[in-house]
């Protein structure tokens, strides 16, 4: 099992998926904040923030999923009042109408939540909703080795030290 | 006469006390090398026998080096594990349905320099369709990240990491190794002056790849299955169709019994005036 660990982030990435964790370069007056990617198929080099690039790239049997941080002034918003980052999805949490990018036969599923008092979103993809009872126990195997440590000066905005 | 055949036997007699010697001295040596750990044959058989050896004493195992991990042999394949030139970190899998081709490179070697160069143009690599390439250098703590970063064009997947070329037994850059994704064993390795030669070498790889690339196997991948539940749904699918162990079907002489099991009812005949 190949372990990632960069910008407060910690994932145990179940056999098959591969990932990258990674904070965008700021332009202008723009923070960035880290951005995690997993996917069960080769990731292309730039991949947009919620998957543009590697979403059409996806086959039948894959997941992708990313794991994405907003500002600290997130916190305590009503979006982001769930706290802890789910554990263990269901078939009925994935929905073709909720991607970010309509692909046909594909499905999604998106959370808001605060992690080690951290605001994230989880977005997952499925690469066939007719196939989710074989590809959401891969997303909960990708979800129960990720992990969030609490906000250092690394993880609150700005290109991140080496890991 | 007499005497000749009395210093024939003192001859013989001598030499076979001489044999005899010879043997003892081979069997102390084996002994010897038995109790040092490194002897011929089990020398565990003749552990209560050691002899020299006092009580108390731990006999110390000769080893060469770092033992593997049991996973692991010498075509092996890890997913490669590190960093980005940028800084982030990047897991790489070489598994699944598809060829790997890592390029084990570095910023300063002059060779590598022509396959960075190459790089930078992916539509012009020539690398047959499916196969992935990736970048592989060693990490912050060997290479320069700006240097790498600057050399590597922005589509090209780049890991730098000391273990993967660890993994992979990589001798020096420029190195290249190709992965089979779906044994997930190394099926090629080697070096090469220009990235044409590799690409050749790949559509090689490839073409004795695909020989096993057989349908029901792709078809059994799509449907999830492999192992003991593909053997198992083909079980299934056989008894259902009322084929059980030993039915003449599984047991063809020739072509034409394969394909009577497709022909219609009483089509025997049609399958056979096909041309």
């Amino acid at each position: 099992m190949a372990t990632l660990s960069a910008h407060g982030i910690s994932a145990g990435l179940p056999n098959g998926f591969e990932g990258r964790i990674f904070v965008r370069p700021e332009v202008g007056g723009e923070v960035s904040y880290p951005v995690a990617h997993f996917a069960s198929f080769p990731l292309p080099a730039t991949v947009g923030d919620f998957g543009s690039g590697a979403v059409t790239m996806m086959g039948p049997s894959d997941v992708f999923a990313v794991l994405f941080q907003y500002g600290p002034e997130s916190v305590g918003t009503a979006l982001f009042a769930r706290q802890g980052m789910p554990l263990s999805l269901s078939q009925a949490d994935f929905s073709p109408i909720l991607l970010r990018r309509g692909l046909t036969g594909q499905s999604g599923t998106q959370w808001f939540f605060t992690e080690a008092g951290r605001p994230f979103t989880f977005y997952a993809v499925l690469g066939s909703h007719a196939r989710r009872s074989v590809l959401v126990p891969k997303v909960n195997a990708l979800l129960a080795g990720i992990s969030v440590s609490p906000p250092t000066p690394s993880t609150a905005g700005g290109t991140a030290p080496w890991n | 006469m007499v005497a000749l055949v009395l210093a024939l036997a003192f001859v013989v007699l001598v030499l076979g006390v001489l044999v005899a010697g010879l043997l003892r001295s081979h069997a102390d040596i084996l002994r010897a090398l038995h109790d040092l750990g490194a002897g011929v044959g089990d020398p565990m058989g003749e552990a209560p026998h050691r002899h020299g050896q006092q009580a108390g004493e731990t006999p110390v195992a000769l080893t060469l080096g770092p033992p593997l991990p049991s996973e692991r042999d010498a075509t092996s394949a890890a997913a490669l594990t590190g960093v980005t030139p940028g800084g982030d970190a990047i897991a790489v899998d070489v598994l699944g349905e598809r060829l790997t081709l890592l390029a084990f490179l570095s910023s300063g070697c002059a060779t590598c320099a022509g396959f960075w160069e190459s790089f930078s143009h992916p539509g012009s690599l020539d690398l047959p369709e499916g196969v992935r390439l990736v970048a592989v250098t060693k990490g912050p703590e060997f290479e320069i990240p700006a240097e790498v970063g600057a050399r590597a064009h922005r589509s090209l997947t780049v890991v730098m990491s000391t273990e993967a070329w660890s993994d992979y037994e990589v001798p020096g850059s420029p190195f290249f190794v190709l992965v089979d994704g779906r044994t997930g064993r190394r099926v090629g390795e080697g070096v090469a002056n220009q990235f044409s030669q590799v690409a050749e070498l790949v559509r090689r790889a490839q073409g004795d790849v695909r020989p096993f690339d057989v349908g029901s196997r792709s078809r059994a991948f799509a449907e999830g299955l492999d192992g003991p539940a593909r053997e198992r749904a083909n079980d299934d699918a056989l008894l259902a169709a009322g084929i059980q162990p030993g039915h003449p079907s599984l047991y063809p002489a020739s072509l034409a019994d394969v394909f009577a099991a497709d022909a219609p009812p009483g089509g025997e005949g049609a399958v056979r005036r096909v041309p």
